[in-house]
């Protein structure tokens, strides 16, 4: 009778963090991004990470509902792999749940704190959280832990309260080093892949400014 | 003396040897290029092995401008070798077939037939660096194309093509006063030993050595900066992402000194000595 007693106390306890089929705000969110048709955007790119030095890189991002988002330059960039999903396409692609996480603050503005827990095993993402500005109706930080490809931490800012596209995305990962000389084609060049995955992985960042943005509803 | 340096011309026009340097250095370029072609793509690969987790790259990074850069590097040992037995050839055969003695019985000067030696060796050093150079841009851009230049030199450094495109010249211009500086040495070790088989072994050894102290620490600021080992690489620094000119100027002004006093050891060694094969 005494365990049934806090058994009851635990589960009105969990209650605030209780599971949902999907967050109402966030399928508000996605509502609000599927009103796009296509977009277009004149994109900087700039990489920050301490062992790659690489000048700004521009280029075209190109978005069509139901099509992947595209980066076409006549440089070589380096695109992360998570961040330019704008539209939720790639988290909504499989089921998932949600769970309400509460409040916090985000560079100043109070945020709707959820986890996405996918229930298919398809699933390229393990647990994501989303910081949603439930006002603006928009995201304003994600971190997505991926199954294969570590975390990605995403902010988005946004130039008008409006805004449905963010001008300023800041990706935030974990990236091994490299140390391999290239100076000459042949045996210097054999190095041992499995040792330098073991070396310490670094903090990256990259940082991608949208300008010219043409949205079509 | 100028009647002498056409002399000196005409006489490397007329040699196979001349032919022997330039096919080896198109032997060289041809090699790299292949395995470029073969390779390339497996060491770009590698090369952003541990990067491929978090990016996903759009672009070529096996085009002509990483091409030239590999045939570049050609110049911490194949072209220097090549360079050093072909001038050191240009004094021994001399010796060998005793056509020093024959124009030494002429009204010729000793120090302006060596000094026209020296400076024909620097002429032609400086040609083929040229015709590498050309050959190297050309063939690679026709072959690969333009695109963004990808050096691994303290980090991963990534260069527009334009960018690269000037890097590379510079660095032929400051690699070609190294190869100057070993130029002057073959020289003045043909000017030395006299025999070839003897100058191609020491100048070799010399190559090695100097190539092994580059990366040795001597644990002395000074000579770390000031031994001529030291100063042979100034055309690597154009692949730094912030160039380091000031570096690069002393290292060449330093390597250029080392070079003219080689070459005033070589003439005094060569004025003071009898003229015997």
């Amino acid at each position: 009778m005494k365990g049934l007693f806090f058994l009851s106390i635990f589960l009105i306890g969990l209650n605030p963090v209780c599971a949902q089929e999907i967050d109402n705000d966030l399928l508000q969110i996605k509502k609000r991004m599927d009103s796009i048709k296509s977009y277009d955007a004149q994109i900087k790119l700039d990489v920050d990470i301490s062992f790659i030095n690489m000048p700004s890189k521009y280029g075209k991002v190109l978005y069509k509902q139901g099509e992947t988002t595209k980066v076409t330059s006549e440089d070589f960039i380096m695109l992360p792999k998570r961040g330019l999903d704008l539209t939720l396409n790639e988290i909504f692609k499989y089921p998932f749940i949600t769970v309400n996480r509460g409040e916090a603050n985000q560079k100043g503005v109070l945020c709707k704190v959820i986890n996405l827990i996918p229930t298919s095993s398809k699933s390229d993402f393990s647990i994501a959280t989303i910081f949603m500005d439930t006002k603006a109706k928009r995201i304003v930080k994600s971190e997505i832990s991926t199954k294969m490809e570590g975390v990605f931490t995403t902010y988005l800012d946004y130039k008008n309260y409006a805004d449905i596209l963010p001008m300023k995305i800041e990706v935030e990962f974990a990236v091994n080093s490299v140390k391999i000389p290239l100076r000459f084609l042949g045996k210097e060049t054999e190095v041992d892949r499995k040792a330098l995955k073991q070396e310490g992985s670094k903090t990256g960042k990259i940082f991608l400014t949208l300008s010219e943005i043409k949205i079509v509803k | 003396m100028i009647s002498l340096i056409r002399s000196e011309i005409y006489k490397i026009s007329k040699q196979s040897k001349t032919l022997y340097a330039l096919a080896a250095i198109l032997i060289i370029e041809g090699f790299v290029i292949m395995s470029a072609y073969y390779q390339g793509a497996g060491i770009i690969d590698l090369l952003l092995d541990n990067l491929k987790d978090s990016f996903e790259f759009r672009g070529n990074l096996l085009n002509g401008n990483l091409i030239i850069y590999l045939i570049l590097n050609s110049l911490w040992f194949h072209i220097p070798l090549i360079l050093m037995i072909i001038i050191s050839g240009f004094l021994t055969s001399e010796y060998k077939d005793k056509t020093l003695e024959t124009v030494m019985l002429q009204p010729v000067s000793k120090l302006y037939f060596i000094l026209s030696k020296y400076i024909v060796s620097i002429v032609f050093t400086l040609l083929i660096v040229l015709i590498l150079a050309v050959t190297t841009f050309f063939i690679s851009y026709w072959i690969f194309g333009y695109g963004d230049l990808v050096v691994y030199l303290d980090g991963l450094n990534f260069f527009k093509s334009d960018d690269a495109f000037y890097r590379l010249i510079y660095a032929f211009l400051s690699g070609s006063i190294t190869m100057v500086f070993f130029s002057v040495v073959s020289l003045t070790l043909a000017v030395i030993l006299k025999d070839a088989t003897k100058t191609w072994i020491v100048s070799a050894i010399f190559l090695i050595c100097s190539n092994l102290l580059l990366k040795i620490d001597f644990r002395n600021d000074v000579i770390n900066e000031l031994f001529f080992s030291k100063l042979t690489d100034s055309w690597q620094y154009f692949f730094y992402y912030e160039i380091p000119y000031s570096t690069i100027y002393f290292k060449n002004f330093m390597l250029l000194g080392y070079s003219i006093l080689v070459m005033v050891i070589g003439v005094l060694i060569f004025k003071r000595r009898d003229i015997q094969g």
